[in-house]
């Protein structure tokens, strides 16, 4: 009850209506990102799985947050919001999303509340699921096309897993794999050439089949660059 | 991390052109106003001439340059190892390689796919080569550092740099 008292609803907003959003309030949720209305044109559907949409003005007032969130766009966010709980009705349990911004806590896979992020190794590269999917895919792509590139140092060494699976896709050779394969770099061509070449040049050998190589930051931002390239 | 790894290795220059070597000559290589380090990126329009390449040494001795690209035509695919651009002999130490003679042209670095290395190799001469106009290498492609340096009996390379170069991309389409 504590929670709401700090709260600024609207006159509107009926008693009705409060004691709901208390039980929704009782379990742990998220905070709605105020990205979400920014960059809304890239997750639309993602919204879906806020839970209690039209709880999280009060939600947010009431934890202790240290980004801008609760400030800002909390009438889009209520639109967004109540478009979203609309369209789907379903509010399912809390989720994981990924965001561009700093979430307040996360779960782990039993359920649990996390605050840091110990422990996770997959690198965001600032980006949402698909669109890191997608970069890694033309990151990928490049780098089987033309050896050696220049890119980022977190972005290179993000790269080395894929690159090496599509390498060990090619050694095993099977229609299955290469169809795996064609699913996953963008240039159909690019996979043939690799199917037909990666048994004698990668052969004898277990892994590894990248090499990064540092090299001057870029001027623009002075972001550490490196080159990656094929062993 | 702390261990300082030579870049001739990190960029595997050493073991693909030349093998290791004790660096007892020193050479300045630059493109204009640019001055080429280990793995620095140079465009192919900047070094479409000839660099200014000073080296150290006595004056009595005499040294060998030669330019070669271990990636062509393609970083993933260097069916055409090695890439031979400049051949010049007889420089006086001290001096560049002006003072030489070019027993193959300069020719600039045209990198068709990817990211290519291009490396500078000095050796230096036990004597006078005359008849480095009478076996030239016949061509550029296939050109192998270590078979010439046997052949002239050129030894260990006394001085390596390398430098990065990548095709410019032609035009002003923007790719969207």
């Amino acid at each position: 009850m504590a929670a709401f008292a700090s709260t600024s609803p609207s006159p509107a907003i009926s008693a009705s209506t409060w004691r709901m959003e208390s039980l929704r309030a009782a379990l742990p949720a998220l905070r709605t990102s105020p990205s979400a209305a920014i960059g809304a044109g890239l997750r639309p559907r993602k919204q879906a799985v806020r839970l209690g949409a039209s709880a999280s003005p009060f939600l947010r007032s009431s934890f202790v947050s240290t980004s801008s969130a609760s400030s800002s766009a909390s009438p889009s966010s209520i639109s967004s919001a109540v478009s979203a709980s609309l369209a789907f009705s379903y509010t399912s349990s809390f989720s994981v999303e990924s965001s561009f911004e700093h979430r307040l806590f996360g779960t782990d896979v039993h359920g649990r509340i996390l605050a840091m992020r110990h422990g996770k190794r997959i690198p965001r590269l600032g980006r949402p699921a698909d669109q890191r999917k997608a970069l890694l895919r033309g990151l990928t792509t490049q780098l089987l096309k033309h050896g050696r590139i220049k890119t980022t140092k977190p972005r290179a060494k993000a790269m080395r897993k894929w690159v090496d699976k599509m390498i060990t896709l090619a050694k095993d050779g099977s229609l299955h794999k290469r169809r795996q394969a064609l699913g996953y770099i963008y240039e159909k061509h690019i996979v043939h050439a690799l199917f037909a070449e990666v048994p004698d040049r990668y052969g004898e050998r277990p892994g590894g089949y990248t090499r990064i190589i540092p090299t001057f930051p870029r001027r623009g931002d002075n972001a550490p660059m490196a080159y990656i390239e094929l062993v | 991390m702390s261990r300082f790894v030579d870049p001739l290795v990190v960029g595997r220059v050493i073991g693909e052109v030349v093998d290791l070597f004790v660096p007892s000559v020193a050479m300045a290589v630059s493109y204009g106003a640019k001055d080429v380090s280990n793995g620095c990126h140079v465009k192919p329009s900047m070094a479409a001439d000839q660099p200014l390449v000073r080296i150290s040494g006595r004056r009595n001795d005499l040294y060998t340059l030669l330019m070669t690209d271990p990636d062509a035509p393609s970083p993933s695919d260097p069916t055409m190892r090695e890439y031979l651009h400049w051949i010049v002999m007889n420089i006086p130490g001290g001096t560049d390689a002006t003072k030489g003679d070019v027993v193959v042209p300069y020719m600039g670095p045209q990198p068709p796919v990817g990211i290519h290395r291009y490396v500078l190799v000095l050796f230096e001469q036990k004597s006078r080569l005359v008849d480095g106009y009478a076996s030239p290498p016949a061509d550029r492609p296939y050109f192998n550092t270590r078979a010439f340096a046997s052949n002239h009996e050129l030894g260990l390379p006394v001085a390596v740099v390398y430098f990065n170069s990548q095709r410019e991309p032609s035009g002003n389409r923007r790719r969207r």
